[in-house]
């Protein structure tokens, strides 16, 4: 993992960006693949869904923990998981 | 000849959502004549939980097809996932297939994890450094055993099942930058050298539900992330009027079609 300099309050860099991203998806307690990381003006937004409260909770946690400094935003979901009310017929 | 198929991939079970598909799983039966996993049943690829997805997945009225996907890979634990899929009476197909008789008819089913490499013109070629060789062979040696397991099923409707995708139309809603990861043209080419009428794949969370390959064969995303429910059905069969293709049934499955 590669140390970052003190980035003051400016918005998150890149290379924060992209460890986030690998973060999601190497650090065992999350292991998702489907979340992404925008980087906007004032903080990283991570968007996608995810198959539980408990699960959306610990990428927060393990992102927040990791880097303490950088402003995250979630819009994570919940996926549903009703039976469809509906058939798609292929002929 | 009908034949009701439903599919559902990128489920990632574990312990903590035991139980989450459950109760839409019991509506099953009566409404699809098999249910297919299209990968990314765990979140690790442990035997543990390979075992809730045997217990989420396991006992349904339906048979129960699978094949496996990238994160079932991670911890090397393939043959005690397998092994704990088969207990529980799923099957599990890599590079091979399998016939059921259903009601409407004889269902072939032919399944490959599959790999990435890209689409035609933007893909990955067997060139260059050992591990760029090895990425492409993967690929295409993955391909052609689905290509195999296709041509050599007896039967009167033929599925592929796959992880990754087999063209970019189900895509996309995806950054093209990760296409290359995410499937690959061979896949596609080797459905469209059996009479294929349907290719369902996952992988893709933030993909969309429908394509067709350039063979013209349907092509369906079903991540869970995608279709936003316990999964989709299917519904294939000789009666349908052509005008109808991809039409969307009104009737909700616990109620009759025709």
């Amino acid at each position: 993992m590669t140390a970052h300099r003190d980035r003051g309050a400016g918005p998150p860099d890149e290379y924060v960006e992209a460890e986030i991203h690998r973060l999601l998806t190497e650090d065992p307690a999350v292991a998702e693949q489907g979340i992404t990381v925008v980087r906007t003006e004032r903080a990283l937004v991570l968007y996608g869904e995810v198959e539980s409260g408990h699960r959306r909770d610990e990428i927060l946690r393990r992102v927040s923990e990791r880097f303490p400094d950088v402003p995250i935003t979630s819009d994570i979901g919940v996926i549903r998981k009703q039976a469809p009310t509906e058939i798609e017929q292929l002929p | 000849m009908v034949i009701r198929i439903a599919a559902v991939g990128d489920v990632h079970l574990d312990q903590d959502v035991v139980g989450r598909f459950r109760p839409a799983l019991e509506e099953l039966s009566g409404n699809a004549d098999a249910l297919l996993l299209a990968g990314d049943l765990t979140r690790h690829g442990t035997e543990d939980e390979a075992r809730c997805v045997a217990q989420e997945f396991g006992g349904l009225d339906v048979p129960v097809i699978a094949v496996l996907g990238n994160h079932d890979h991670q911890c090397d634990q393939v043959p005690r996932v397998v092994g704990a899929l088969e207990e529980a009476g799923i099957v599990v197909l890599e590079g091979d297939g399998v016939v059921l008789d259903c009601p409407g008819g004889r269902l072939g089913v032919a399944g490959v994890k599959g790999f990435g490499g890209g689409f035609a013109g933007r893909c990955a070629s067997d060139f260059g450094e050992p591990e760029m060789k090895a990425f492409v062979r993967t690929t295409t040696e993955s391909a052609d055993r689905l290509g195999e397991a296709l041509r050599s099923l007896d039967c009167d409707l033929l599925v592929a099942l796959t992880h990754y995708s087999p063209v970019p139309d189900t895509l996309a809603g995806e950054p093209l930058e990760i296409y290359p990861f995410l499937g690959c043209y061979q896949l596609g080419q080797a459905i469209d050298s059996a009479p294929t009428a349907l290719a369902l794949h996952g992988h893709a969370h933030h993909g969309s539900e429908r394509g067709t390959t350039p063979g013209g064969v349907r092509v369906r995303n079903v991540a869970h992330p995608v279709i936003k429910q316990a999964y989709s059905i299917f519904e294939l069969g000789d009666h349908l009027d052509q005008a109808q293709v991809s039409g969307v049934g009104a009737g909700g499955i616990q109620q009759p079609w025709s």
